[in-house]
């Protein structure tokens, strides 16, 4: 679905690749170093940054509609048909890593707002269980402690125990400080790639059809670097390894062969897996899905959040 | 190390401290590398040449800076001792040691980066920036040279701290070819094979293997390069056969398992000649006391 996407960052990967190469009297381009083409890419960065903060504000979906305004019809189709289901977004930074923010913040302010105690354990376990995974898979153990250990403390921040949970507008607060927000989303890469190493043979095939590296090389080149885009097998991996469903709703400009707009979306359910052992329970019941209270926007290139009318 | 002046709430600075303490408790006898005391975000390291290369025995010292983003953002290498094949204090193109800033990952940590590094050293620049192509010989001066003082740079302090991982490096690091490993070569201790380096092994194995070589001569420099050789006239059977090697320098280079193996040979052929005059001694022994009337009770005890 990223397609297009990934073969324009690759074909700039490639360039930068050649640049370093290169001799200088044949190429100013080679007077590009790393140093160059890190401070380019900040500037961009920094470009972005004052468009739109990491997490942004709650907006109704009017003003989704309001993008629109002079352009694809069927987009102002199915932004009609999706306010029957939803009522607001939430727009994220569109910095590669706007999958793993949207999914942060949606958890987060989820269990804020629930206060769902029993929910904190359950995930509590799984990173337990993801820590264990990423030791066996031979990570030292301190260049993913800080990560854990910083998502775990905004989990336990947005639940009220015997200190109150931290306001909304702490958490909007922190998932704009990068300090949090970035270690937060590096965490959610870690937990992926961990996962999909973990389960090669079941995620191999799915590599195979979407970039044709192998395991290693995808989850060292499209999982774990910052700011690389994130795909259904990025989304698989995550939901599998926290055991969180996520719902990805889709608005593009598909259409069925009458013409009549429907909104698609694909719900990622988890599989069922004890955390305590590794096997994963494939006849067990998958029949009642339960419904995500995570839902994302996907326009192609870009995840927002949704937030479903009450 | 003055840890309290440093916020540990600053993530940076706490993954930082982690990495020293990483690298203090599991030293490595290729490399070794730690912050200055007036700034945690500013390291020194040295890496020992990779074995069965030309920078074998070579100590090449470097300064790490890490970005106020680390580990979000790679830390930037630099060599300060002369090598042959980094230039000196320029950044070394990390597009060519796959940590390329786009592909960095928090994952990674001064440990793998030198431990790429290193990887690094023996494969060709295919005239990547930063990056030199001298030919081998010269690279094994350097590598001889590179032990002799560590280089001079920066303050004081960072000079003593260079001067400390120098002499660390110096126990952990074989000399390429110098005499005093020429015991260390008899004793047969794991080691002993990369102790006389390169250009002994050379000159034993292209002998009874000419035709793996390519018929090209090697340069006569290899012994002008290293005044020591003749040091190791104890172990090494004919110094003046390097004039008469045939090696391809590239092809050397491929291929330095192969050359492994001789002090063993000559350990062999040591044995074998106690073992023949043991029994020289025996027979004659045997002879005389068989002469003197003995012989009877000798023969039945043996």
């Amino acid at each position: 679905m990223q397609s297009e996407d990934e073969q324009v960052v690759d074909s700039s990967k490639a360039e930068t690749t050649k640049t370093c190469t290169q001799t200088p009297e044949v190429d100013d381009w080679a007077n590009f170093r790393d140093d160059d083409i890190m401070q380019q890419q900040s500037a961009i960065q920094a470009v972005e940054a004052d468009k739109i903060p990491f997490v942004g504000d709650k907006e109704p979906l009017s003003s989704l509609a309001a993008e629109y305004k002079s352009g694809n019809p069927i987009i102002l189709e199915k932004i009609k048909v999706l306010t029957e289901q939803y009522a607001a977004v939430r727009r994220t930074r569109g910095d590669g890593n706007c999958f793993f923010r949207s999914f942060m913040f949606a958890y987060l302010e989820h269990i804020l707002e629930s206060q769902d105690r029993a929910e904190v354990d359950r995930i509590t376990a799984s990173v337990e269980y993801c820590r264990k995974t990423l030791l066996s898979l031979g990570y030292a153990e301190f260049t993913f402690e800080d990560f854990f250990a910083l998502f775990l403390e905004q989990l336990e921040s947005v639940l009220s125990g015997p200190e109150a949970s931290i306001s909304h507008e702490e958490l909007v607060e922190r998932s704009r400080d990068q300090s949090v927000s970035d270690y937060v989303v590096m965490f959610f890469r870690f937990i992926t790639s961990g996962e999909i190493r973990n389960r090669s043979e079941f995620y191999e095939p799915f590599i195979q059809g979407l970039t044709n590296t192998s395991v290693e090389q995808f989850c060292k080149s499209s999982v774990e670097p910052m700011g690389e885009e994130s795909d259904h097998v990025h989304i698989t991996a995550i939901s599998d390894a926290l055991g969180v469903a996520i719902r990805i709703v889709y608005l593009d400009r598909s259409c069925d062969d009458k013409g009549s707009v429907t909104v698609n979306h694909h719900d990622f359910s988890p599989v069922a897996r004890d955390p305590t052992n590794a096997n994963i329970n494939n006849n067990s019941n998958n029949s009642q899905p339960i419904k995500p209270f995570i839902n994302l926007l996907y326009r192609p290139g870009h995840y927002d959040i949704l937030y479903p009318n009450n | 190390m003055a840890e309290d002046k440093y916020n540990r709430k600053n993530p940076a600075v706490k993954r930082i401290l982690q990495e020293v303490k990483e690298m203090q408790s599991n030293p490595s006898d290729d490399f070794m590398s730690l912050p200055l005391e007036e700034n945690i975000f500013e390291w020194q390291f040295a890496i020992r040449g990779p074995r069965d290369s030309e920078f074998e025995g070579g100590i090449y010292h470097g300064r790490i800076q890490l970005p106020a983003e680390y580990p979000f953002k790679p830390p930037s290498f630099m060599l300060l001792t002369p090598n042959g094949r980094f230039e000196t204090q320029t950044k070394i193109c990390l597009s060519i040691s796959n940590h390329h800033p786009e592909h960095w990952q928090p994952s990674w940590s001064v440990r793998t980066a030198l431990v790429a590094l290193i990887a690094f050293m023996p494969t060709s620049p295919n005239g990547a920036l930063g990056s030199l192509d001298y030919p081998k010989d010269e690279r094994r001066a350097l590598a001889t040279k590179s032990r002799n003082t560590a280089p001079t740079f920066g303050s004081s302090e960072r000079q003593k701290l260079i001067d400390e991982i120098h002499e660390y490096m110096l126990t952990k690091a074989l000399p390429t070819s110098q005499g005093e490993q020429s015991s260390e070569a008899n004793t047969g201790s794991e080691e002993s094979p990369q102790g006389p380096q390169t250009d002994i092994e050379t000159t034993t194995e292209a002998i009874p293997t000419p035709a793996e070589d390519d018929g090209i001569v090697e340069e006569e420099e290899d012994e002008e390069a290293l005044p020591n050789l003749t040091e190791n006239g104890g172990i090494i059977e004919e110094p003046n056969e390097t004039h008469t090697v045939l090696a391809n320098a590239q092809q050397v280079l491929r291929k330095p398992e192969s050359r492994v193996a001789k002090p063993t040979d000559d350990r062999l052929f040591t044995w074998a000649i106690y073992g023949l005059t043991f029994a020289i001694i025996l027979l004659l022994l045997k002879k005389f006391l068989k002469a003197n009337g003995y012989g009877a009770v000798f023969m039945n005890e043996s």
